[in-house]
């Protein structure tokens, strides 16, 4: 693993910030349908905040580490065969649907 | 085995020869019941030093046998059981490899005292059972959590347990988790209250249980959880060992019988600091007592508290409740006596009224002497706080409130703490500790200062701190939750341990242990337990001691050796818990603060408020998604090959074959990788040859189709077909252009160029997708091509050609990409011999060379090839020189390349189907692209050259993956020819051979080179294409391909096919196979030709050629026929499920109007089934030559039973196709699935005759070269080809 990966505190601030949202996303859904969840497994777990420890969140930042290294590589490929020195969003967006695939 | 082994004992006593007779036993039960050990044996005997009294009894022997009729459901790796591992990591210890020895084959108690290595010995042994029972559970008991993790660690440190197989248990483990790690791991740390619960649940899966080691075992005394485990596990008919390690075993002997009767005890291994073997690994120990008077100040305060204690002291020995003595030498423990004995008997005289007063007398005394002992022990401080303390409330209070010498004593104390109240004896502490670091290393020095109580902790720190950097101290207290100091919990106390002993308190470390005292006074006892036991060894020896028998695990069969190992070991990882030490250590760049420039791009990107923020989109370059994009370190997946398909599917819609040729392209993709070992195998050089002349032969078939369609007006779908192709090249530089547009449309020329680049680009990125990519923009055009004139199944002739080539080529691509650089060379020698050729050849060539390239690939990537490759670019540019010459040369000639073309194209389906099993999606793939050529299967010719090389390959890949083959089969015609294809391609070098001297003959001129056999191959395997095509559209594909081999012989021109026959004549004069097959192909392109009249009139120039090309080959070599045969077999066995053939025949023969109705015309069928008939028959020394000839036994029997005996073989024969389909489940991946099934049975039936006519082909070729040679070796190697042929 390459040391230089992200650093894991960020990851983790990232992360939260989604779950946060995808919970808060979750209650409106449950809202409609609470029935159904109350019945489901995650009835007690749905309250706790979603987690990661330590070994996964250390994994999730080397697989994002190697996934933008990997975007920006084919991307810098896109744009040094158009001629241009700095890489654009549109040269991400060429690559991105492939990209996407292979993770 | 229990049974006989008493019998055995009691003829011991006869002067039985005990040690044969054991070892007979231990044969016996190892072939018995390997799992079961044997009856216990004291086999300490010589292990242990301490004389089991067991041992030399053979009654109790016996006894014992019958006892321990215990069957272990572990078995024994009887490898490892021959030696035991004792490790040499650390210096060996004689009385350590002697304990251990013992411990291994006996229930031992080990009393070692403290520092001794205990733990190696258990970890030794433990490890050793862990190699001895691969299935056995090892547990390591240790009385509470922190020695368990500490034992978990320091036994990986010395034999090195693989951590995945080691867990700790405790009791924070719930006990379903728990449950969960007794089954799958193999060694337990556990505090015995798990184990003793976790035995009493039953989740602790104590069958499996070998070996328990229980530590600290002078505990497992009574009830405590040692006993009851050990008393459950004792209860199941279990063998098990069982080590209990002890530095304190106890001072009696009853204490220590005790322990051993619980714990199963047959040896005891004792050592003290005196034993000879031990002595020089005892640490040094000097005790040096240092009298330190008391301070100025604390004797001052003490003679006040002494008056304070003064009168209550004596009033309370005034009434007889104190011992009439000197009231200073009281100490607290006194007085708690003395009260004991007030509250238990007052004295009588005493009034009830007084006791509440001598209560308060004695806690206020008790109280008091307390603090003098603190006072003198540990200081003011600790006193005073005390007296404070008691000061406040309660009796003491109560009782002292009005006290004025008390009030005295606490001022005193407090002036005295006001000055700083030095404490001599810390004073003193530093003093020393000073004085040793100063003559020790800071680094390798620690101390530990033990307290015994709790307060003066602090105390000590602060004296510590006052000294500096010098020493690093930290405390180490006990649990107990105290008042004005909290405990340390045990989690706290392990990592301050940790810390210790790691260092991690670099200069010295204070330990200071407050517990009681209890470290030094065990230190003591331990002293004083050791002297006991000593004495028990002296007095009555180890015999004084009970012991139990214990089984000795290992059959005696098993001498263990000890073998001293150097072990290799991880370093150890807590479980999961350093990691979050690790992500303290930040990354500080993340904390700077963003510039204003970054904060910009990001609000650009990421403005959560603004509608505009910028997304990125999927879809706005689908261009770029039609072929693979450049990778950096992460490869393409295959999910996003399917994308890259479906994305060259989309932009193509015209092509109605294409869902089909996608399949079969991800087919090829997956199977490239399948595919290529075996294309190594077969092709090496060969398979580029025969690419590169495989597209030659394509480009050619394409000139020839075209002059054929206006010299002999063939069908008019034929000719649009052809027209198509003319226009193809132009429809080629599209597709090239997509890639290399510019190089298509400047000519032909630019196009090979550029190809050329792009696959040599491939070849230097390593990776097949760029490869892969142009390959597909190169099918893609083709296939767009294709398509145009593939909708028209009518037309499939040409179309089907180009279809087929297109196929091919995406195959090629597919391939390719596997073999960029093999394709590379392909398509460039492809462009080569275009640019050579006509622009409208070269284009063809192109084609041919793309679906070579893509062939060559499917053999195998290639790699072999790549060098061939050059060879044969060069070749074919010659041979398509050649091939175009002769071409121009006669009408006929470029038809007939064309038909070789088609013909190859079958024979590669064929081939491929035969190779399938190994490269079943390549096979897939180019069995789709077979399935048009099947409709150019007219050019049986070629087919039966392609079959040739296919035989080859065949036989190869046909015994082994003969289920693989008809899996493909069943997948789809498609999905077969493909297979064969592939197969064909390494197999089509041989074939090329042979096509190039088709071609030869075809032109006219048989010299022709090898590499127009490649072209040959090419043009196979466009026939291929076509094949899969038909098959696909007809499921007659086998039949179809040599109907139209047959028609096209016959449209071809009565010239070219009597040439066929007459060659054929020749080469089945060699051989009767071979003549049968020239026979089939000449009667099949009959049929074909009064069927097919239009349509197959580029079948038949096709054929003719591949006629006149077998006649060459015929002419060429016999050997080649043997070939011929070879892949005859092959084709048959590929064909195997003859039946099912039939079937997919009749199924494909009315999906395939035009190969259908061609078959049905033509009586081609009957040539098939002759060709079959022959085959079988050559061939039943294998089973799928068996199988294939029994096919074609059915199809000629179908034949023969039907005067249009097309229409009826064909349909057996499509029919036992589907069949073969289905098992393949083929018909998922193809649409048509009918078709596809005909068409693979189609496809092998033509390959089975364009493999004849290869064989043919080649074995002249062969003569021409020793590339012939080759293709006899493949065919020989081939198993398949051996049977029926050879």
């Amino acid at each position: 693993m390459d040391d230089n990966t992200f650093d894991p505190d960020l990851i983790r601030a990232i992360f939260k910030l989604v779950w946060g949202r995808r919970a808060l996303e979750r209650e409106k859904n449950e809202g409609a349908d609470a029935v159904d969840c109350e019945v489901g497994v995650g009835t007690s777990k749905k309250i706790r905040p979603t987690s990661a420890n330590s070994n996964a969140l250390k994994l999730s930042c080397e697989l994002l580490r190697v996934f933008i290294s990997e975007a920006v590589q084919r991307a810098a490929a896109i744009a040094e065969a158009e001629g241009v020195s700095k890489i654009e969003a549109t040269h991400l967006e060429r690559i991105l649907p492939q990209l996407l695939m292979d993770f | 085995m229990t049974s006989a082994s008493p019998l055995q004992i009691a003829d011991d006593d006869d002067g039985f020869d005990w040690e044969a007779a054991v070892k007979e036993i231990d044969v016996a039960c190892q072939s018995a019941n390997p799992l079961t050990s044997l009856p216990n044996y004291p086999s300490s005997s010589h292990f242990v030093p301490l004389q089991n009294n067991l041992v030399d009894d053979p009654d109790q022997q016996v006894a014992v046998d019958g006892e321990d009729e215990r069957v272990s459901c572990v078995g024994i790796d009887v490898e490892a059981a021959k030696t035991w591992i004792y490790p040499v990591n650390v210096p060996l210890r004689e009385y350590q490899l002697a304990i251990t020895k013992t411990a291994l084959f006996s229930n031992t108690l080990v009393a070692l005292p403290t520092g001794l290595g205990k733990t190696l010995i258990a970890a030794v042994v433990m490890y050793n059972y862990f190699r001895w029972f691969p299935d056995g559970k090892i547990v390591f008991a240790a009385p509470s959590r922190p020695l368990v993790m500490q034992q978990i660690e320091a036994c990986h440190n010395i034999v090195g347990i693989p951590q995945e197989w080691t867990i700790d248990m405790t009791g924070q483990l719930s006990p379903t988790k728990r449950a969960c790690f007794w089954k799958t791991k193999r060694v337990f740390f556990v505090t015995p209250q798990v184990l003793e619960k976790d035995i009493q649940a039953g989740t602790c899966l104590v069958k499996y249980l070998v070996c328990l080691v229980i530590d600290e075992a002078h505990r497992a005394l009574g009830n405590y959880s040692y006993c009851v485990a050990v008393r459950e596990l004792m209860t199941v008919p279990l063998q098990l060992r069982i080590l209990a390690l002890t530095a304190t075993p106890g001072s009696k002997q009853q204490a220590i019988q005790n322990i051993i009767s619980n714990l199963h005890i047959s040896t005891l291994e004792y050592r003290d600091e005196n034993d000879p073997d031990v002595s020089p690994y005892v640490h040094n120990r000097k005790i040096e007592l240092l009298e330190v008077a008391l301070g100025k100040d604390a004797v001052d305060i003490n003679k006040q508290l002494l008056e304070v204690i003064r009168p209550y002291a004596a009033r309370l020995s005034a009434v007889g409740l104190l011992q009439n003595r000197d009231y200073k030498t009281f100490s607290p423990p006194d007085l708690l006596n003395s009260r004991d004995k007030f509250r238990r008997a007052p004295p009588p005289e005493l009034p009830q009224g007084k006791y509440g007063e001598i209560e308060a007398y004695f806690g206020g005394l008790i109280t008091l002497y307390h603090i003098r002992k603190l006072l003198s022990s540990h200081g003011i401080r600790p006193a005073y706080e005390m007296l404070e303390e008691k000061l406040k409330q309660g009796p003491f209070a109560r009782l002292m409130t009005k006290n004025e010498d008390i009030r005295k004593v606490k001022l005193s104390m407090q002036q005295s703490l006001s000055h700083g109240a030095p404490s001599p004896k810390l004073s003193k502490m530093l003093e020393v500790l000073v004085d040793h670091f100063k003559t020790n290393d800071p680094q390798n020095s620690r101390v530990i200062i033990f307290s015994n109580f709790r307060g003066s902790v602090r105390d000590i720190m602060d004296a510590l701190s006052n000294i500096g950097d010098l020493v690093k101290a930290t405390e180490f207290i006990g649990q107990s939750t105290g008042k004005a100091l909290k405990g340390q919990s045990q989690k706290v106390q392990q990592a301050v341990l940790e810390c210790f002993f790691a260092k991690l308190y670099l200069d010295k470390v204070l330990l200071v242990l407050a517990c009681e005292g209890s470290e030094l006074k065990g230190y003591m006892r331990k002293q004083a337990n050791s002297r006991a036991i000593r004495k028990h060894m002296h007095n009555g020896g180890i015999n004084s001691f009970d012991f139990h028998s214990s089984p000795r695990m290992i059959p005696h069969v098993f001498k263990p050796e000890v073998q001293f190992v150097k072990l290799s070991i991880e370093q150890y990882i807590p479980r999961g818990k350093k990691v979050k030490d690790d992500s303290a250590i930040q990354t500080p760049m993340f904390r700077a603060k963003l510039n204003a420039d970054e904060v910009a791009l990001i609000a650009k990107y990421f403005e959560p408020t603004s509608e505009k923020s910028w997304r990125p989109s999927l879809i706005a370059f689908p261009h770029f998604q039609a072929f693979p994009s450049r990778v950096h370190k992460v490869m393409h997946s295959y999910r996003t090959d399917m994308l890259i398909d479906t994305m060259q599917y989309l932009q193509n819609l015209s092509f109605s074959g294409e869902s089909n040729t996608f399949f079969t392209e991800g087919e090829i993709a997956s199977g490239k990788c399948l595919g290529v070992d075996t294309v190594e195998k077969e092709d090496n050089d060969k398979d580029p040859l025969i690419w590169d002349e495989s597209p030659s032969t394509k480009s050619q078939k394409t000139v020839t189709d075209s002059e054929v369609s206006s010299l002999k007006s063939l069908r008019t779908k034929e000719q649009n077909v052809l027209d198509p192709q003319g226009q193809r090249p132009a429809g080629h530089s599209y597709l090239f252009g997509s890639e290399f547009v510019s190089v298509d449309a400047h000519g032909k020329v630019i196009i090979l160029s550029v190809p050329v680049l792009p696959l040599k680009e491939a070849s230097q990125t390593n990776c097949t997708s760029p490869s892969a990519t142009v390959l597909l923009n190169c099918l893609k055009p083709n296939s767009c091509h294709l398509k145009n004139p593939g909708k028209n199944y009518e037309e499939q002739t040409v179309q089907g050609k180009s279809s087929q080539d297109i196929i091919t080529s995406w195959v090629q691509c597919e391939t390719s990409v596997a073999l960029a650089m093999s394709k590379s060379n392909l398509q460039q020698e492809t462009t080569l011999d275009q640019v050579e050729k006509f622009p409208e050849t070269s284009v063809l060539k192109k084609i041919i060379s793309n679906e070579g390239d893509c062939v060559g690939e499917a053999l195998n990537c290639l790699e072999i090839k790549v060098p061939s490759l050059h060879a044969d670019e060069y070749d074919n540019s010659n041979e398509l020189s050649p091939r175009l010459t002769n071409m121009i040369q006669s009408g006929f000639v470029p038809e007939s390349p064309i038909d070789i073309g088609l013909l190859n194209g079958k024979g590669r389906n064929e081939f491929l189907a035969t190779d399938v099993s190994p490269m079943k999606l390549c096979a897939e793939l180019l069995s789709k692209s077979q399935s048009p050529r099947k409709n150019d299967i007219a050019i049986s010719s070629s087919s039966c050259q392609r079959d040739v090389s296919i035989s080859s390959i065949n036989n190869e890949f046909h015994t082994p993956i003969l289920k693989e083959n008809n899996v493909v089969r069943t997948d789809g015609c498609t999905s077969i020819s493909p297979a064969a294809e592939e197969t064909n391609t390494p197999l089509a070098n041989l074939t090329k051979n042979s096509l190039s001297k088709d071609w030869l003959p075809s032109s006219g001129d048989k010299s022709e080179n090898v590499e127009q056999a490649r072209k040959f191959k090419r043009l196979r395997k466009i026939g291929d294409v076509d094949r899969n095509r038909n098959p696909e559209g007809n499921k007659d594909k086998s039949l179809a391909p040599i109907a139209n081999l047959g028609r096209s012989f016959s449209d071809i021109s009565p010239n070219q096919i009597k040439y066929c026959k007459g060659k054929r004549k020749l080469t089945g004069n060699a051989r009767t196979f071979i003549e049968e097959e020239a026979e089939v192909s000449s009667e099949a392109e009959m049929s074909d030709d009064e069927k097919d009249d239009s349509g197959n009139s580029s079948y038949d120039d096709s054929f003719i050629d591949d006629r006149t090309n077998p006649t060459a080959a015929s002419i060429q070599a016999e050997t080649s026929r043997v070939d011929m045969m070879a892949v005859y077999r092959r084709s048959l066995l590929t064909q195997s499920p003859i039946e099912r053939e039939s079937n997919s025949y009749i199924t494909s023969t009315p999906d395939c109007g035009n190969s259908v109705s061609r078959r049905n015309e033509s009586k081609s069928s009957s040539v098939k089934t002759l060709c079959s008939f022959q085959t079988p028959q050559p061939d039943s020394a294998n089973d799928s030559a068996r199988r294939d000839t029994d096919s074609f036994r059915t199809t000629e029997r179908m034949s023969a039973a039907m005067p249009s005996i097309t229409d009826a073989g064909r349909k057996e024969t499509f029919q036992q196709g589907p069949a073969e389909n289905l098992d393949a489940n083929a018909e998922v991946f193809h649409d048509d699935q009918f078709f596809e099934d005909l068409d693979l049975d189609a496809v092998e039936a033509q390959a089975t005759l364009l493999l004849k006519h290869r064989s043919k082909l080649s074995v002249q070729k062969q003569d021409v070269a020793p590339k012939s040679d080759a293709q006899n070796f493949d065919l020989q190697s081939s198993p398949s080809f051996d049977l029926g042929i050879w």
